[in-house]
């Protein structure tokens, strides 16, 4: 801070001539409209004083560049009117290292004669902190160096497509914003200034930032200029901060000296060549984290720099994205196993074989009967198989299905175009127990709706159809599970599930029967 | 995406990101030559201004398209209901509907791709030809013609061999005895599909869109007269055995290829009458080969998917009969809201994707995929929540009619739509993430994105009939469906990331948990009232209440709650949503 102080007693004591004193802190400029807060600097080539300044009207901060000079000198009102004009140009140009013109003001429209001013350029507040300041503390590091200046970089490769020069060639007119990165924040170029100007002041910046020095012509006073070598040239930074790489030296010593082999010239070559020079300082700087200038390592500020993200590098992502992808299949086929087991729990209880009414009916009927009939738990089949008489077919592989337990599991008879009798009179599961049971009830789970059976008892497990003596007749199945029971208990070995009449619909008939059981009587 | 040939597709799991290709080269062909990027509905926020400004008349037409495309959906979708209430679901549809997207499988394996990827841009370019790309047109005409109908020749005798690819009978729930007949009446398709495509891309290139437009409804009038005819002949389809001299089998198979015939050949009196003179002229452009890269991956994208589409044929026809169409049927119920709302909200937005992304500007196709993405979001999930609860009730109230009636493939048409429906906003976020790969020039990353969700899928389809009873495997199969999706949409994010750096996923995902909760809650009030609609109603009418009063609850809370959570990208839909009311009202 007592540098500001030094800077704003410095300023009167130039040779511009500024009538009136208004240029002070508290003082008023543009017709009353802004009160000056706090002056940052000046830059004596064009008269021009950098404050920060308060806009009465908008409320709002804003950031002034005050062309001082005599309005009777022709040559000064004409330089003003160059720089105004081309800071009015700038006012359409965009970019958030630049900050943004809000307004123009010259002598005659919003500056009144008595002030003293030529023109005032009038831009938006950068929040941050002075450049000057934080290269008092010391030079940053060169990987820090080029993420300060990349974007500013950028920005004036923009404004040079555009034809705009940005007019950067002043530190005092650079601000570190909160990101921590440079922001042109008092924009109004030199009447004079080209384009190649800014490129050398980008490499001016370079230099300041990595040595504390500023190697351009009319920098502040306050900032120690950049030692010129025996031939007249600058010297170049590594042998001012020896811990400087090579690359970076060198693009600041090439992009500064005028003329020569392998000048830059352009900011898009000195961007090109920053970008590669910052990538060696980053990995420099990761590898060697020991050997950097012990005052950046003790930069209070230091906090500043490292907003940059983790280097991010598609090597990298593809890795990560190998391991999600991995990660979300394996999740998915968990997430199917369980939806697949879901659907098949919720559907079989609900029983999809027909219209919910008729699950509610099936539920009622076996609490009505109950109490009629006592029996005992069921009895398994020792064995089961497909009952077809007249036929072959109806998946003679499955039919374990039926006694297995598991109401899901169906076993399942052919799809017939035709309903029974037509092809052949009926089909059926035949179950053999290891020793005559006496059966009391036959309990049928999962039937196609519409499907009509009998129960018949033999002597064989397969018999002739006429052998296999009725013991429950016909009855139409319908609800998930249907109860037949015997008109009294029946000695069998042999018990056949005969179906006489198939589910399904028209050319579509099939039966399928998830579940069988067999029920004893109950012993007196 | 009005552009591009974008016929209803028959096959379900055909989906053709890669026609970005064809909205994307021209852009870079001379500046002249703008057609196909123009013809995508150029909204007031598609920067597209000055072209607008220009021609009036352009952006009026692009309108129309889109309400033409919009009545071809809808006409398409009305014809399968039709169907089902005709034939029922059951093992004649199925064998008709794997029979029916054989020829487009085949057509979209030799000419699809390839047609997208090369053949449209090149047209698009060779207008600028001395002779207005007519000799180019017309060998193009000449070698895809021949191609096609050698092809389709070898497709009819070799339909048993499809049959036995796409049919697992081993389980006798299928008849591919009748997917064979069904499939020898219905290939020659092939070489009409190809003749609608070039025709329309032929017509696109000299900026004529309307004919192409609506020769899908053509089509669609065409198959439904049929299904009409269908109702009224005398007979059965007798199914043991088939006899291809069965006058319904005839007029099914003959009718829905005429109306495929019929859509071609609208377009060749709108070709005659721009001058184009047809004239045999054999040879192979040299510019076509400088895209051969390009189309190899297409090509093995679309085979790739077809994989997937074969083994969910297999698993399905080998379940229950009926399982396949109600799983076409679900699906293409399932695609109806992206189709049409999901499609409309995106047209502003996808050319201002493309040209992002032809010059590389990185942040730009970036920040616009997080809106289309977020705008997805909020017009999608809602619709997914109450299709959840209300599923069942669509499908019996959509398809119970006629034969539809007869057993439960109504209703599990319907809850095979529910418990897949999560996956629509997956779905959605797939096929934007695959045009922006496409829009990169990058036709690879689909491919393997594709060859994961393919892997991921093939063996959970087979785990279905392992855990399910057959009458369930069509539940099991959407469900694999949607959560392949899930996959795809992750895999998208995540090497969508790798080429582009930071995504703002998070904002995206921050929409879709409140949206995520606007649903749920919204779905909850649905469910709620559904408990107090009576059972004892007749199943049909029941089921209209209960779809039409669940879904004004489900849509109404979901919409008051993403307003009560301040969701910006509410506000956007609400009204792109009544300016196509007026569009349509006009």
């Amino acid at each position: 801070m007592n540098r500001r102080t030094e800077q704003a007693e410095a300023a009167p004591v130039t040779s511009i001539r500024t009538r009136g004193g208004s240029l002070a802190p508290g003082g008023v400029v543009g017709d009353g409209r802004y009160r000056l807060l706090a002056q940052l600097g000046v830059d004596q080539r064009s008269g021009a004083h950098l404050w920060r300044a308060r806009d009465g009207q908008l409320r709002r901060d804003v950031a002034l560049t005050l062309l001082v000079g005599d309005a009777a000198d022709p040559e000064a009102a004409r330089a003003a009117r160059r720089t105004l004009e081309r800071a009015a140009h700038a006012a359409q140009f965009n970019h958030p290292s630049v900050a943004r013109v809000l307004d123009v003001l010259s002598l005659g429209s919003g500056i009144s004669a008595g002030e003293g001013l030529l023109g005032i350029v009038v831009s938006e507040w950068s929040k941050g902190t002075d450049l000057i300041d934080v290269i008092a503390d010391g030079p940053v590091t060169p990987a820090a160096a080029c993420r300060m200046l990349e974007p500013l970089v950028d920005a004036v490769e923009q404004a040079h497509n555009h034809g705009l020069v940005l007019g950067i060639d002043h530190p005092q007119r650079i601000r570190v914003s909160q990101d921590g990165v440079l922001r042109l924040a008092f924009p109004g170029p030199l009447p004079n200034a080209t384009l190649r100007d800014d490129v050398k002041a980008l490499g001016g910046l370079l230099y300041l930032l990595l040595t504390g020095r500023w190697p351009l012509p009319g920098g502040p006073g306050v900032m120690q200029p950049a030692p010129q070598g025996p031939n007249g040239r600058i010297v170049p930074p590594r042998s001012i901060s020896p811990w400087v790489p090579q690359e970076l030296s060198a693009l600041a010593s090439h992009t500064l000296a005028d003329g020569g082999e392998g000048g830059i010239r352009t900011s898009a070559a000195f961007l090109r060549v920053l970008r590669q020079a910052a990538e060696a300082a980053e990995r420099e700087e990761l590898i060697q984290s020991g050997q950097l200038p012990p005052d950046a390592n003790q930069d209070p500020d230091g906090a500043i720099w490292t907003t940059q993200r983790p280097t991010n590098d598609p090597s990298q992502r593809k890795k990560v994205a190998l391991g999600v992808t991995l990660l979300v299949v394996a999740t998915v086929a968990i997430l199917a196993w369980v939806g697949l087991s879901l659907i098949s729990f919720f559907e079989t209880d609900e029983g999809a074989t027909g219209p919910e009414v008729n699950v509610a009916e099936g539920a009622k009927q076996p609490g009505k009967k109950k109490p009629a009939s006592t029996t005992n738990d069921a009895v398994t089949p020792a064995q089961i198989q497909v009952y077809n008489p007249e036929g072959t077919g109806d998946s003679v592989d499955r039919a374990p299905k039926a006694i297995d337990g598991d109401p899901s599991t169906l076993w399942k008879t052919d799809v017939y175009k035709q309903q029974l009798p037509a092809l052949k009179s009926g089909v059926g599961l035949s179950a053999s127990f290891d020793k005559p049971i006496d059966l009391a009830k036959v309990t049928v789970h999962g039937a196609t709706e519409g499907t009509k059976v009998e129960v018949r008892v033999a002597d064989s497990p397969n018999p002739f159809l006429d052998d296999a003596r009725v013991v429950v007749k016909e009855t139409e199945l319908t609800g998930d599970k249907v109860e037949l029971t015997l008109p009294k208990p029946t000695k069998a070995q042999h018990v056949i599930v005969w179906i006489t009449q198939l589910g399904g619909t028209e050319g579509e008939f099939a039966t399928s029967i998830g579940e069988l059981k067999f029920y004893p009587a109950a012993q007196p | 995406m009005a552009a591009g040939p974008s016929w209803p597709t028959a096959d379900p799991d055909q989906l053709r990101p890669f026609e970005e290709l064809t909205t994307m080269l021209p852009r870079i062909s001379a500046a002249s030559q703008t057609g196909f990027i123009r013809s995508v509905d150029a909204g007031p926020e598609t920067g597209l201004i000055a072209a607008v400004d220009k021609e009036p008349s352009l952006a009026r037409s692009t309108g129309k398209i889109a309400i033409a495309s919009l009545i071809s959906r809808i006409t398409g979708f009305l014809w399968k209901i039709m169907l089902v209430w005709v034939v029922g679901i059951g093992v004649v549809n199925d064998s008709f509907n794997v029979a029916n997207t054989l020829p487009n499988i085949v057509y979209e394996l030799l000419l699809g791709g390839v047609l997208a990827s090369i053949v449209v841009p090149l047209l698009v370019r060779a207008q600028d030809d001395p002779d207005g790309g007519e000799a180019y047109t017309q060998r193009l005409l000449t070698v895809a013609l021949t191609l096609l109908g050698g092809a389709t020749v070898v497709a009819v005798l070799a339909a048993p061999l499809f049959t036995s690819l796409y049919v697992d009978s081993s389980t006798n729930q299928a008849n591919p005895e009748l997917t064979t007949a069904f499939a020898y009446l219905l290939l020659p398709q092939i070489l009409f599909y190809g003749v609608f495509a070039l025709l329309m891309a032929v017509l696109n290139a000299k900026q004529i869109f309307g004919p192409p437009a609506w020769a899908p409804v053509v089509n669609n009038l065409v198959v439904m007269a049929t299904i009409l005819v269908f109702a009224v002949v005398p007979g059965e389809i007798s199914l043991d055995p088939v006899r291809m001299g069965d006058i319904k089998l005839l007029v099914l198979g003959v009718g829905v290829t005429l109306g495929i015939v019929a859509q071609a050949a609208m377009l060749v009196p709108p070709l005659l009458r721009t001058g184009f003179r047809p004239k045999w002229n054999w040879g192979i452009d040299h510019r076509m080969r400088e895209f051969g890269g390009l189309a190899m991956w297409i090509v093995a994208y679309v085979a790739v998917s077809q994989v997937g589409y074969v083994v969910t044929t297999r698993v399905l026809t080998a379940g229950d009969a009926g399982g396949m169409t109600a799983y076409y049927n679900a699906w293409l119920l399932f695609q109806l809201p992206y189709g049409v709302i999901g499609v409309s909200l995106l047209t502003a937005i996808m050319p201002r994707m493309s040209r992002a992304a032809a010059d590389g500007n990185t942040k730009k196709l970036i920040s616009d995929l997080s809106y289309a993405s977020r705008i997805s979001t909020v017009a999608l999930l809602p619709i997914a929540a109450v299709m959840t609860v209300v599923g069942s009730s669509i499908g019996v109230a959509l398809f119970s009619l006629g034969k539809g009636g007869a057993g439960s493939g109504a209703e599990r048409l319907g809850e095979a739509l529910g418990i897949g429906a999560f996956g629509l906003l997956p779905y959605a976020l797939v096929m934007l993430q695959l045009r922006v790969f496409y829009a990169m020039k990058d036709a690879r990353t689909p491919t393997l994105i594709m060859l994961v969700m393919t892997a991921v899928k093939v063996p959970l389809l087979y785990l279905c009939p392992v855990l399910l009873d057959s009458h369930q495997i069509v539940l099991g199969a959407m469900l694999v469906n949607s959560l392949t999706f899930l996959v795809g949409a992750v895999l998208g994010q995540v090497w969508l990331w790798v080429r582009l750096g930071n995504l703002r996923s998070k904002r995206v995902l921050g929409v879709i948990l409140f949206t995520l909760f606007a649903s749920a809650i919204g779905a909850l009030a649905a469910v709620g009232v559904g408990w107090l609609i009576p059972d004892s109603l007749p199943p049909a009418l029941g089921a209209w209440l209960k779809l039409i009063v669940q879904s004004i609850v489900g849509f109404g809370v979901t919409i008051a709650m993403l307003a009560v959570l301040k969701v910006d990208e509410l506000k956007p839909i609400t009204t792109r949503l009544n300016a196509l009311r007026n569009k349509l009202l006009k």
